[in-house]
């Protein structure tokens, strides 16, 4: 994009670092680490926090504010702590949030949607949101109830809302449960037999948030196990569903494995807090039935670790080879 | 009009869901005007082979409450079924398992040695566990078996609706009797005497979605807020993954719910929303901090899956444990 100096606005640059969290705009000098961290990019190969930062700097105000970049930034602040001139980036795009909402423009989504109809207003999904996206307020078609209400302005569609909410009322594109099961069972995987299930070959269910696997070349290289792993993107190992994982062990899969950001490192803040806690809770609760809790594991996976997806399957696989089978039952 | 044939049956229950019929309390002389009590053991005179002698088909209506422990019960249960056009189970046990499914866990056989012989109040000296068939001088005495495992009534017997509940509210049990009655039912298979959502859609409780918490408590350990919800005081309420139906009673007397409703609509498991709900609302930030809140819920199964067990996708990964050892016959002689 070539700036033509009858589209800039000299004032931009002040405005945005007048609102809370710009004031570091112009500090920036342009180095790109923030670039070289960005885990957007692995996804959105065109989102770059330096040129967004640098356009804004320019006073490029209608092609920064209408851009559909500055809603990219989930605020995961991994680059906060590299940037050598200690940008606060995700602030500064919030700043510029800001004044794109003021100016009319709206965030790209997906959104959740939430089916009134089914939603108790019980604010689950407002507790586990990092971003304070979901509330709960007055219905609209029945102003006695309380049903929640989403803030698109602040939603980054990381699928939190969809597994905490109780009664399935949340739905949100790519992110169903329908679409997760959906990759969980395609070419017929459930159906292959696994050592739970008369297999010679131990089968693993992987759910694996997206963001914790820094290149596809690591994603890749977990992809030798073949049909051993069914290896599942999350958008956030937050998402997984506890019920869907009850059900693959119920349903013969020797183990579920899932893999999430290292502290502080997570894509969407609390997510993987929220995933390790449901994980946590579930092996617990095997245990207590008396099956065996090895089979449901959380993998941290360190940013810097490019050879951990790989191993924590490995390490999975070598596990469940060494377990003797439970003594399942199935009721009718 | 001819008047209506029921019936109402007790299996593995507490006896509360009889309660809940009498607590129809004026409805009953409305139901005995509609309805000729044929069976019901709690409150009438009647023999099982009064049962066994009707015609297949000739009870119009049977609310059958209590889980499946026994043999005996499993007997009744497929007697009752054959018997009767519409079997309803009624209540938490025959619905979901409840309480008693929760023996499940550790199998009959630690269930009799617990209640028999651990328990500290129990005073059993000679360590006597009971047996399905004992002989005395005069004859054989026998009581029912234990099954390995408890099961819900639909996992025994093709079931027709569903009444939630431990026990049902008396307003919902005489709203789906009238349903019944007037014969605008909804799809075989359905849950009546509920409302839809779940408890939340009752609950008079402030909620602001903005409160975490680092640890859970238990009714215990402190006195909740009356105006705040439970959850967001740290209480583990059950109310988000419940369905609706009770009006939210133990809410109002400043108890979080227990979950005796069951799961709401289209949701497989309660305990796993329940899971995600709770864990929803934690505030931690390393697996430490994750470790020393989820220690502050004292038996996760038990608290998650308190009356939906035997229903659960969870249930189907137990083992069946160790059986009773009930086919044992034992004789005054054997007395130590």
């Amino acid at each position: 994009m070539t700036a033509r100096p009858t589209q800039l606005d000299a004032h931009f640059a002040a405005e945005v670092m007048e609102r809370p969290g710009g004031k570091h705009l112009l500090t920036c000098m342009a180095c790109g680490t923030c670039a070289s961290v960005c885990l957007v990019r692995r996804f959105y190969p065109s989102f770059n926090p330096r040129r967004v930062l640098h356009q804004a700097s320019l006073g490029m105000r209608e092609a920064v504010l209408s851009s559909p970049e500055i809603w990219l930034c989930s605020a995961c602040d991994a680059c906060y702590p590299r940037c050598p001139q200690e940008i606060h980036i995700s602030e500064v795009m919030g700043a510029l949030r800001d004044l794109a909402i003021e100016a009319g423009y709206e965030a790209p989504g997906p959104f959740p949607v939430v089916d009134s109809a089914v939603c108790s207003g019980c604010a689950v999904c407002a507790r586990v949101c990092p971003y304070e996206a979901m509330a709960p307020a007055r219905d609209e078609a029945d102003p006695t109830r309380q049903t929640a209400h989403v803030d698109h302005t602040r939603c980054l569609h990381c699928g939190l809302c969809v597994a905490a909410c109780p009664s399935g009322a949340i739905s949100l594109e790519e992110t169903n449960d329908q679409e997760i099961l959906a990759r969980v069972t395609a070419d017929g995987w459930m159906e292959q037999r696994g050592l739970l299930s008369g297999g010679t070959q131990p089968r693993c269910l992987a759910f694996v948030c997206q963001w914790s696997i820094r290149s596809d070349a690591a994603w890749e290289r977990a992809q030798r196990f073949g049909d051993q792993v069914r290896l599942v993107p999350l958008p956030c190992s937050g998402r997984v569903e506890p019920a869907m994982v009850l059900w693959a062990l119920s349903r013969g899969v020797d183990a579920v494995l899932v893999v999430g950001c290292d502290d502080d490192e997570c894509h969407y803040q609390r997510g993987t807090y929220i995933g390790r806690s449901k994980v946590y809770l579930l092996s617990e609760m095997l245990a207590t039935m008396g099956y065996q809790q090895e089979r449901v594991r959380f993998a941290r996976q360190a940013s810097a670790d490019r050879y951990g997806l790989e191993r924590h399957v490995q390490e999975m696989l070598a596990t469940i080879t060494t377990l003797t089978a439970p003594i399942a039952v199935t009721v009718d | 009009m001819e008047k209506l044939k029921l019936a109402v049956y007790w299996a593995s229950s507490c006896g509360g869901c009889d309660i809940a019929l009498v607590e129809l309390g004026e409805h009953l002389l409305e139901l005995a005007q509609l309805a000729d009590i044929v069976f019901w053991p709690c409150a009438t005179d009647g023999k099982y082979s009064d049962v066994e002698a009707m015609e297949d088909g000739s009870i119009d209506l049977t609310l059958f409450n209590g889980a499946i422990r026994t043999d005996h019960d499993r007997h009744l249960a497929e007697l009752l079924r054959a018997k009767s056009r519409l079997l309803v189970a009624f209540g938490s046990c025959a619905t979901e398992g409840c309480i008693p499914s929760l023996s499940n866990i550790r199998g009959a056989a630690y269930a009799l040695q617990r209640a028999s012989i651990d328990n500290l109040t129990s005073d059993n000296p000679d360590g006597i566990v009971p047996c399905a068939e004992y002989v005395v001088p005069e004859g054989k005495l026998s009581l029912p078996a234990l099954e390995s495992r408890v099961h819900t009534l639909q996992q025994i017997v093709p079931v027709d609706y569903s009444i939630p509940g431990c026990p049902p509210h008396h307003d919902q049990v005489w709203r789906a009797i009238s349903q019944i009655i007037a014969g605008e039912l909804p799809a075989r298979g359905a849950t009546i005497g509920a409302d839809p959502r779940t408890v939340c859609d009752q609950c008079p409780r402030t909620r602001t979605g903005r409160i975490h918490v680092s640890r859970f408590l238990r009714v215990h350990e402190g006195e909740p807020a009356p105006d705040t919800c439970l959850l967001e005081q740290g209480y583990l309420c059950a109310g988000p993954a419940t369905r609706a139906g009770c009006g939210a009673l133990c809410i109002g007397a400043n108890m979080p719910c227990r979950g005796c409703y069951g799961p709401p609509e289209g949701v497989a498991d309660q305990g796993a929303a329940l899971l995600g709900a709770v864990t929803a609302g934690l505030e931690a930030k390393s697996d430490g901090e994750i470790r020393a809140a989820l220690e502050s819920i004292a038996d996760p199964v038990g608290t998650f899956y308190r009356f939906s067990l035997a229903a659960s996708i969870l249930h189907t990964l137990g083992s069946d444990g160790e059986g009773p050892n009930q086919s044992c016959v034992a004789s005054q002689e054997d007395r130590p």
